[in-house]
């Protein structure tokens, strides 16, 4: 049977077992073998009784079908694939621990007199709970309950409430380490890598682009956003200004310290001496630079007794000390992956270890608490992987069939112009991302979409900047993961409404929480033209 | 015994039940060769050979002039001992489904094994970060043994899925139609999950048990799991077990009125209690 109607085929199949509900994976799994069969042996489909005489089905236990359960094993011994679970548990870990909670108190207290206050410390904490980990749901549900009742209670606008939260909550798939890029990239053999790196400029951009939509309208109406009346023995005007100075202080001299010793046991195990041409000294690491290190312990001691005052600094030490935990883990994620000391993989299970570690030193760790959160684990990630296995099946037996280069020929010979092209992407991604959860969409359609993306002529994509040919992929893969943010939060089944909905007031019904979406969904509009306008902002530090 | 979940025993027996297992298909081979021997000498050679260089306790001898100890015939004896056991000792905690029968303790108990094999995976992969970074000795079996765990955790937790029915499907046409009609597209499902299972299985069950499983094939490593001879053989019977649960929940449904479905995943009241505690505002 010829590809065109193999894929004609293939796409209605799919919305008949997806509109009658089949499970995502297996509906893709079952398409994989209808492929299969159209390929090899269409005589089956029309005579059923010829069963044991075409290509597929003569020879029992072997032969082309043999080639799905060959990729479904491909895809399991993908190493990559690991991090998935790893950093499902590290965020189950995270929501069931107090780390949040104390991170809120810590920005709450700095920007309490600030106008729209709260709603920048919920972006920011947003921020830095999406760089611990890479899952929305839990973002959204943490925030929901720390940040919007103290919200209302202060008469926030609730649309404003609504809708900070809800996009704020769904950065963390946008800012790296995000689940979402790391199976793009599995699927597009990507570097994964330079994926997360990519996203870090459009994934701040965005969160920019929030926290400055915040501050312009709390402004210009101050009534959306009302101040707290000031406790009594807050610190007033210059005495929060040295507080924070002093904590910063504390932050810099602990952190010194730490490098000190990591000095102390490089020169005690010999690791800092007789570098190799190969190897690269260790940074900080040597015992020229011990000298430095100790200075800058000096200025930060001299700074806390002198310039901000002990008194005020341990103060501001107290108030801020809630934040040190998300960023030794965030340090522990992104260090790991970027200082070149692990893969992806291992960086996912030592966040998982450091949030484990942050909630028994807080003495919140309990069997209990590791038993709901790997059940948690297990449940989220059968249903992600099988997704996954399902759609490997599909794209071995598409890409067998002819397919990516038949519906890149299609593309191609439509000459249509390349800004439309992308465009005509963006608004079927845009579409499906309202109906589809984000997997199917990745394992569905970005086989397809990327080969077209490739073959078209780079000089004609964006109009600021230029992206090499090597790039393309990541720059799609970014400009996909800006598409799911969107997806979050458009109606009908934008996930982060439900979410946040099992946690609000009962008052806050669904519609009300979307229409409080509709402005933060023209932010990321706006980001994602930024990217499709300027393409090189995603290589910046490639 | 405490009757939530997450007791004692619900760590003890899957964890029990892993260890037999794990020693079990480690020295599978002897039990090929004391069972289903080959007829071809020289692969009963090649497979001696083997198992002699792999076997955990190579100065046993072995029992019934067999080629596996008394340890692989305890292990082989205790796995179903210890898979009873367990159907019998599970408790569904209350994020899991609520409306389960007893064929569901596979899919229960399975999932707790599910559960031990992520901690042993998490645990295996930091003992190896730990070794290699901290003390420059990196060990050469722990990656792959990462790797073999994972798969069995991929496998096993889809099949768990489909009995928590938390698969990602989408419920919008679905939600909308009579129940008789709901029963059709139910029916249907299950129909192409059965047809999909027998042809996968159909088209590669001689090179997956012959190929791979009976001539145990190894990874080509320093360490050598024998990924491919169990992975392989893992995927099939993973999807014949998850059309097994398909028709079962199709049974067990088929008098339930659906309930309301939350899109964005299975978050219940239980567990949003349990994150309130944790932020301090239940």
């Amino acid at each position: 049977m010829d590809i065109s109607t193999i894929s004609i085929v293939l796409v209605l199949g799919l919305l008949f077992t997806l509109a009658i509900g089949m499970p995502l994976g297996l509906a893709s799994a079952v398409m994989a073998l209808v492929v299969m069969i159209m390929k090899f042996e269409p005589t089956l489909l029309t005579d059923p009784m010829s069963f044991g005489q075409g290509l597929l089905t003569s020879r029992p236990g072997t032969g082309p079908l043999y080639i799905l359960t060959q990729k479904i094993f491909d895809l399991l011994t993908e190493y990559v694939l690991i991090s998935v679970p790893l950093f499902i548990f590290m965020a189950s870990l995270l929501e069931r621990s107090g780390v949040a909670k104390s991170m809120y108190d810590a920005l709450n207290f700095w920007l309490s007199r600030t106008r729209g206050g709260i709603a920048i410390v919920t972006s920011l904490m947003a921020v830095l709970l999406a760089a611990m980990s890479g899952i929305i749901g839990g973002e959204v549900v943490l925030l929901g309950l720390i940040a919007l009742p103290n919200m209302l209670r202060l008469g926030y606008n609730q649309n404003l409430a609504i809708g900070t939260i809800c996009a704020s909550g769904s950065l963390g798939t946008m800012i790296p380490p995000s689940i979402v890029l790391i199976i793009y990239g599995l699927i597009t053999e990507t570097s994964i890598k330079a994926l997360f790196t990519g996203a870090f400029v459009p994934g701040f951009m965005l969160a920019t682009f929030i926290i400055i939509y915040i501050m312009i309208r709390t402004r210009v109406n101050p009534s959306l956003a009302p101040l707290p009346e000031p406790e009594v023995g807050d610190p007033e005007g210059w005495e929060k200004g040295r507080m924070f100075g002093g904590f910063l202080a504390f932050l810099v001299a602990g952190f010194t310290a730490l490098l000190l010793l990591r000095v102390g046991i490089y020169t005690a195990t010999g690791r800092n001496q007789n570098i190799g041409e190969d190897q690269d000294a260790p940074i900080l690491g040597m015992t020229e630079h011990i000298p430095y290190l100790v200075g800058i312990i000096v200025v930060a001691a001299l700074l806390i007794f002198l310039l901000f005052g002990f008194k005020q600094s341990r103060e501001g030490w107290r108030r801020g000390k809630g934040l040190v935990p998300p960023f030794t883990v965030i340090g522990i994620v992104l260090g790991s992956i970027y200082g070149g000391v692990t893969g992806i993989t291992e960086a996912a299970g030592m966040g998982a270890l450091a949030v484990f570690l942050i909630a028994l030193f807080r003495g919140e760790a309990s069997v209990g608490l590791v038993w709901d959160s790997v059940m948690r684990t297990l449940r989220s990630t059968g249903t992600i992987i099988w997704v996954t296995v399902g759609a490997a099946a599909l794209s071995g037996a598409y890409t067998l069939a002819g397919g990516p280069t038949y519906i890149a020929g299609l593309i191609v010979g439509a000459e249509m112009p390349t800004f439309l092209v992308l465009l005509t992407m963006m608004v079927i991604l845009l579409f499906m991302g309202a109906f589809m959860d984000w997997v199917g969409i990745v394992l569905l359609i970005i086989p397809v979409f990327l080969p077209i993306v490739k073959a078209l002529p780079i000089e004609e994509i964006g109009i600021i900047g230029q992206l090499e040919p090597r790039q393309v992929a990541v720059w799609f893969g970014v400009l996909f993961c800006m598409n799911m943010q969107v997806s979050f939060l458009s109606p009908p089944f934008g996930p982060a409404a439900f979410y946040l909905k099992s946690v609000a007031p009962p008052h806050i019904s669904l519609t009300d929480i979307f229409k409080g979406f509709l402005p933060f969904i023209g932010l990321q509009l706006l980001a994602l033209s930024v990217l499709l306008i300027w393409p090189s902002i995603v290589t910046l530090f490639l | 015994m405490r009757d939530e979940s997450g007791g004692w025993l619900e760590w003890l027996v899957p964890f029990a039940f892993i260890v037999c297992a794990g020693w079990a298909i480690w020295h599978t081979p002897a039990y090929i060769l004391d069972f289903i021997p080959p007829e071809n000498q020289s692969l009963v050679d090649q497979m001696t050979g083997l198992h002699e260089r792999k076997d955990v306790t190579p100065n046993m001898p072995g029992l019934f002039g067999g080629l596996a100890d008394p340890i692989d015939w305890a292990a082989l004896i205790l796995i179903p001992i210890l898979f009873v056991v367990g159907l019998r000792t599970v408790r569904c905690a209350p994020m899991e489904f609520e409306h389960w029968r007893s064929i569901d303790r596979v899919a229960l108990f399975l999932g707790r094994v599910t559960m031990m094999l992520i901690i042993a995976m998490t645990s295996i992969m930091l003992y190896e970060v730990l070794l290699r970074y901290a003390f420059e000795a990196p060990t050469l079996w722990a990656n792959e043994l990462t790797l073999w765990i994972a798969g069995f955790v991929f496998m096993l937790s889809g099949f768990y899925a489909m009995q928590q029915r938390c698969h990602i499907r989408i419920f919008l046409l679905y939600d909308a139609v009579p129940r008789w009609i709901q029963h059709l597209f139910d029916i249907i499902s299950v129909v192409l999950i059965w047809f999909f299972a027998f042809f996968l299985i159909y088209g590669s069950y001689h090179q997956v048990f012959y190929t791979k499983f009976y001539k145990w094939e190894m990874f080509g490593t320093a360490f050598d799991p024998p990924i491919p001879a169990t992975m392989q053989p893992m995927v099939l019977i993973t999807v014949a077990l998850i059309a097994i649960q398909a028709l079962v929940n199709l049974i067990a449904d088929w008098n339930q009125v659906p309930a309301d479905k939350n899109i964005a995943g299975d978050l219940d009241e239980d567990e949003l209690e349990a994150i309130k505690r944790s932020v301090g505002n239940a």
